[in-house]
């Protein structure tokens, strides 16, 4: 299947990135390999794929689970230490006059 | 062979050397060669040297851990407490973590020193270190070639003698891909045999840490360290492996059932092919029984594992907006604005393209078709690692299907790169054990890799194997001149 560069714009919206015109089409290109390469997975396997169709969800043991319980966290300071320009708040350039 | 922690061990316990003076010794050794082979993205000198001076006072007591003293690398994604981890992307520049990952902190509890943190492909994702922010490490064994990737820089060090061990990680082969290339051991444990806990996700339900090593009984000492069940990484598992498994690596593969299965061989370079099969016919002639047998849905490993591996990246990596921490871009003109220019400036072209797939195959309507697909694919797969495990011990196979590509070679494209991994992918998919051993050499002096890989939580078996074919094929690669020359 080929994929549109309307669809890679869209695509590129829900992952919170955008391209240039020029990258845009590289990237169109390059996506329908790589769309081409994943519909691989549709290929039949030796047994059958009726096996596959009846594999039910990995079970999940809800016995084991750790208790839950209050522990000490990092202090504010610390975890806040990477923030650029924190003064007590989150600071961002003013984008509404 | 190159002196290994346990003799390092016993040179530091008889004042032969002091843990400072071996630290300095590795420290003039990346002064001099890591310019050239930028296997080390951030340099931790300062913090090295206390750390010996304090592991020259554990030193004095009886109980010393062996790694006590001995100067060691971490990959750039293992989070390290107020020193400076970027995964080698731009949109990390400058984070400091304010925790250690679980590993890390063991290793310190050890004793080790750590001299710095090694060069990745970005955010692990790649199979030569060249889509790291900093530029791509260089193979030591001939600078003209890449070391391998997602842990290149960890393999390099390594070979280089710049490090006597470190920690990578590996998604689909990026601990061991990289030995195969650099000519060193590495081992990628079982699923949750090690804690994730600070380590920068990738792809959760793929990626270990684990160690890589010049020899086998090192990263039997590196893994028995660091393995163990941690209550901060749920999917990890508190496995009773019983002993020490540097304690149990003498055994021969006397009636040892070896599968070999020829899914692994399909187009893989003739040199490699047949040192691997030399080295299939030395286990024979060691009175191991080889079995043939086959793993059909291997031919889907490669799609499944991107289709996972991509869908868990665009998750994990939802999380750098340029808010909390890391890169954040100049102009802006909303909040939105704000995070997708922050994440198109700071995030490289590889990055990009395996969010846009991750986000593709979890979109509505696509789904079913790939994520969904993918997963039951992947139960298969299971299933047959399983049944073949019932009929053998471990499964040899190559590490890679070719040896080092070129540096900045543009012959391939994204998705025949990808094709690359063909042989590491599995193992990570069904989470078993697998080593990389080197097995020999290419025309060109190129290391060639081997891979063994076992049952989960056998890593026992799976190193045993791999220590005794060390010690019967003797030299199969060329020693490396240089380094700490210790």
């Amino acid at each position: 299947m080929t994929i549109s560069k309307t669809e890679i714009e869209k695509l590129a919206k829900l992952a919170k990135l955008s391209f240039s015109e020029e990258e845009l089409e590289r990237f169109t290109a390059e996506f329908d390999e790589i769309i081409a390469f994943a519909d691989t997975i549709n290929q039949s396997i030796e047994g059958g794929t009726e096996q596959i169709r009846n594999v039910g969800a990995r079970m999940v043991s809800f016995d084991d689970l750790r208790t839950d319980e209050v522990v000490p966290s990092l202090p504010n300071e610390k975890i806040l230490s990477n923030v650029e320009g924190y003064n007590g708040f989150f600071s961002v350039e003013r984008s509404k006059k | 062979m190159r002196t290994g922690i346990s003799e390092l061990a016993i040179r530091l316990r008889n004042r032969e050397i002091s843990a400072v003076e071996l630290t300095k010794a590795y420290i003039d050794a990346i002064e001099k060669l890591n310019p050239t082979l930028n296997a080390y993205v951030h340099l931790t000198f300062d913090t090295a040297l206390k750390a010996a001076e304090k592991a020259d006072q554990m030193l004095k007591e009886d109980d010393a851990p062996l790694l006590c003293g001995i100067p060691m690398a971490l990959k750039d994604n293992i989070c390290t407490d107020g020193l400076t981890t970027t995964c080698c992307s731009k949109i990390l520049k400058g984070f400091k973590p304010y925790h250690d990952a679980t590993v890390w902190e063991k290793l310190k509890a050890h004793g080790a020193v750590l001299l710095g943190k090694t060069n990745m492909d970005e955010f692990a994702m790649g199979s030569t270190s060249e889509t790291s922010c900093y530029g791509a490490p260089l193979n030591p064994r001939n600078t003209n070639y890449v070391t391998g990737g997602s842990s290149g820089g960890s393999a390099a060090a390594v070979c280089a003698n710049l490090a006597v061990y470190s920690l990578g990680s590996d998604t689909g082969g990026s601990i061991r891909q990289p030995a195969s290339f650099c000519g060193v051991v590495g081992l990628k444990p079982t699923y949750g045999a090690v804690s994730r806990y600070g380590l920068i996700a990738y792809g959760s339900s793929l990626d270990q840490i684990g160690p890589l090593t010049n020899s086998v009984k090192d990263a039997a000492i590196v893994f028995d360290a660091i393995k163990g069940g941690d209550k901060r990484d749920q999917t990890s598992v508190d496995y009773d492996y019983g002993s020490s498994l540097a304690e149990c690596l003498d055994r021969d593969v006397k009636g040892m059932r070896i599968g070999v299965a020829e899914e692994f061989f399909n187009g893989i370079n003739p040199e490699i092919k047949s040192k691997i099969e030399e080295a299939i016919k030395l286990f024979e002639i060691n009175g191991a029984v080889i079995e043939n047998i086959r793993l059909p849905a291997l031919k889907l490993a490669l799609p499944v594992y991107y289709i996972i591996a991509c869908a868990e990246a665009s998750s994990n990596l939802g999380r750098y907006d340029g808010i909390r921490y890391g890169y954040r871009t100049s102009f802006y003109t909303s909040i939105e604005d704000m995070i997708v220019k922050t994440r198109s400036e700071g995030f490289g072209d590889e990055v990009k393209r395996r969010i846009m797939l991750g986000t593709y195959v979890l979109s509505s309507g696509y789904y079913d078709a790939y994520y969904k697909k993918a997963c039951l694919i992947r139960e298969e797969i299971n299933r047959e690692f399983d049944a073949v495990f019932e009929k053998c011990d471990v499964l040899v196979a190559p590490t890679a299907p070719n040896t080092a590509f070129p540096l900045n070679y543009k012959g391939a494209s994204p998705v025949e790169m990808y094709l690359s991994d063909i042989c590491t992918v599995p193992v990570n998919i069904a989470g078993v054990p697998a080593i990389s051993v080197p097995c020999g050499e290419d025309a060109r002096g190129l290391p060639i890799g081997m891979q063994i890989i076992g049952r989960r939580f056998d890593e026992a078996t799976v190193l045993q194997v791999a220590h005794f074919y060390e010690q019967i094929a003797g030299k199969v690669i060329g020693a490396y001149e240089g380094g700490a020359g210790i």
